[in-house]
């Protein structure tokens, strides 16, 4: 019950975030693009490259989806909607999200072409640069909580966000996740401009509707993550706790989708050199810094 | 009479053998890598189906990131990364596979026969395991854990020099 | 004979000898390196088995078996460091040309 629950969420608030990337990147507010848009995915031919890898070709877009949900089960809605309270959930999320990677790469060794190559390829730099910058703010996370368990982290912001607490680990979180999604502005692996698509080029009809889907739930996921860890997951003074969750979680993914048109595509060189030149230090004067308020602050 | 438990560690044992057994039966390269990959995370399903919730999570989540760097490590030096030359890169092959059978036989022998002594009954739940495995590293094994971070900075900067391209000075 | 220890004692036993061949057997380092990362996990596999149905009171089971992930990540940062110093110098990384210590 808890499960469809939860699903049937996360497909409402899939929909919402297709509105709200449609309207980042036309300027209208159209309740309908998503509908419109699935159905002309379903309908098109689905064209397959002559000598591709077939079992990469399938899994991936499925394995891109899959990964996502499955890091979606350990987080809490509200204080009892929470698909399973895994002991180590805050981790749990991290391994999960991993298999992104994996479905990238697979997609782009599949079909047999140079662009998805490439664009699979550059996934894999990138995942080099962000993935430090997602598990050490995780850690001053749960310093803070004493514990793995989401709700207990949520529970631990009771009288301060972590937004406040930590805004540093924050940023950090925040750019990481931006650049695990693969959006603008760290989008080398799908850039239409330059890759004809990347990773994107071969799928077509359904697969690429599958593969669309899967970065969309991937994209609530991340923000749902970033709402558990930071900004106090459903505690809010007037509300109901899931009025709170799904504004802050809209909230989040409007600000991810909105970050990316103001800056300029990064190169995966100067990514990696920023995240692990400027990144890590910084992360590690995070813990730091949360380790003397924790033990200084009754 | 099987417990649900005992199913699963079978099962996903199996599937971690028969990857691996893939690993060294297919000619595409990156489909090696990408077994090898999933065998691990076989693995890391046997741990949590043993319950040791951490190490399985963590099992899962670091063999995937190092499988895949393993994987574009095979694209950069091997000969034939699609597998559609069907190239044999073997050599020493009945002494591998003896040494393998040897190898396999005698540690089947010592699990089935050895007495590991009595069972245990009840395993820690996980939150508690987490907090023991966390006072334990800061506390009797505080010696191995800095040293195996030394360890890893000292293999971060060697690997990293010898791997930098040399400069190249001009004699002139 | 402790029947409940057998699933993963023999998972265990099959990687380490699946890994004995690979390592044995390949002309690459890069595949050789996979059979020594297959070894290892035969390893952890019984680690843990061990700890579970013997010794699950004592952390220092689990803390061994991340010494051991600590151990495969490291050896794999340096073996491929050392392949790509050999590529550059030999333009291979291939096991029959790696008899002699010149060049």
């Amino acid at each position: 019950m808890t499960t469809a629950l939860i699903l049937l969420l996360l497909a409402v608030g899939a929909y919402l975030v297709a509105v709200i990337e449609a309207w980042t990147t036309s300027g209208r507010w159209r309740l309908t693009a998503p509908i419109t848009a699935g159905i002309a995915l379903l309908g098109r031919e689905s064209i397959v490259p002559r000598k591709s890898d077939r079992v990469f070709f399938e899994v991936a877009p499925v394995l891109l989806l899959i990964s996502a949900l499955i890091a979606a089960t350990v987080l809490p809605l509200t204080p009892d909607l929470i698909i399973t309270d895994l002991a180590t959930g805050a981790l749990f999320i991290n391994a999960a999200l991993v298999y992104v990677l994996v479905a990238l790469l697979m997609a782009g060794w599949g079909p047999d072409g140079a662009y998805a190559m490439i664009g699979g390829w550059r996934f894999l730099g990138q995942l080099i640069a962000y993935a430090m910058l997602i598990v050490m703010p995780v850690t001053a996370v749960a310093m803070r909580a004493e514990s793995l368990l989401t709700t207990q982290i949520v529970a631990s912001q009771a009288d301060l966000w972590n937004i406040l607490y930590q805004p540093l680990g924050f940023v950090l979180f925040f750019v990481a996740a931006m650049a695990l999604a693969f959006l603008p502005p760290f989008d080398l692996t799908t850039a239409n401009s330059e890759l004809a698509g990347g990773v994107e080029a071969e799928y077509s009809g359904v697969r690429l509707a599958v593969f669309r889907l899967g970065r969309l739930v991937l994209v609530i996921t991340l923000a749902t993550t970033t709402v558990v860890f930071y900004l106090g997951g459903w505690q809010g003074p007037w509300l109901p706790p899931w009025a709170w969750s799904a504004i802050k979680i809209l909230a989040v993914t409007a600000l991810m989708l909105l970050a990316g048109r103001a800056l300029p595509r990064i190169r995966e060189a100067d990514l990696l050199n920023l995240c692990w030149k400027l990144g890590i230090p910084l992360a590690l004067l995070n813990i730091f810094v949360v380790g003397l308020l924790i033990l200084v602050w009754p | 009479m099987i417990s649900v438990q005992l199913f699963f560690i079978s099962f996903f044992g199996l599937a971690a053998v028969w990857f691996a057994v893939v690993v060294f039966r297919t000619h595409s390269m990156m489909r090696s890598a990408l077994a090898l990959l999933f065998s691990q995370t076989a693995l890391g399903a046997m741990f949590i189906g043993m319950q040791a919730e951490f190490l399985g999570v963590l099992q899962i989540m670091m063999m995937a990131t190092e499988m895949s760097i393993m994987a574009i490590f095979m694209v950069m030096f091997m000969m034939d990364p699609g597998g559609l030359g069907k190239m044999d890169m073997t050599h020493q092959k009945r002494l591998s596979v003896i040494a393998g059978l040897v190898a396999f036989v005698a540690v089947v022998v010592v699990a089935v026969f050895a007495d590991w002594g009595p069972l245990a009954s009840s395993v820690p739940d996980a939150a508690q395991q987490i907090e023991d495995l966390g006072l334990e590293l800061l506390g009797r094994s505080m010696l191995i854990f800095e040293t195996a971070g030394l360890t890893i900075l000292t293999a971060m900067i060697a690997a990293t020099a010898v791997a930098v391209e040399p400069i190249k000075r001009n004699r002139d | 004979m402790t029947p409940e220890l057998f699933p993963a004692l023999i998972t265990g036993a099959a990687l380490f000898g699946i890994g004995i061949y690979g390592a044995l057997s390949q002309t690459n380092l890069v595949m050789l390196l996979m059979g020594v990362e297959l070894i290892l996990a035969g390893a952890m596999v019984n680690l843990v088995a061990f700890w579970h149905h013997l010794h699950p009171d004592t952390p220092a089971g689990q803390m061994f078996v991340l010494i051991v992930m600590t151990v495969m990540a490291v050896e794999m940062a340096v073996g491929f460091g050392v392949a790509i110093a050999r590529f550059r110098a030999i333009g291979s990384v291939e096991m029959e040309e790696a008899a002699e210590l010149k060049g």
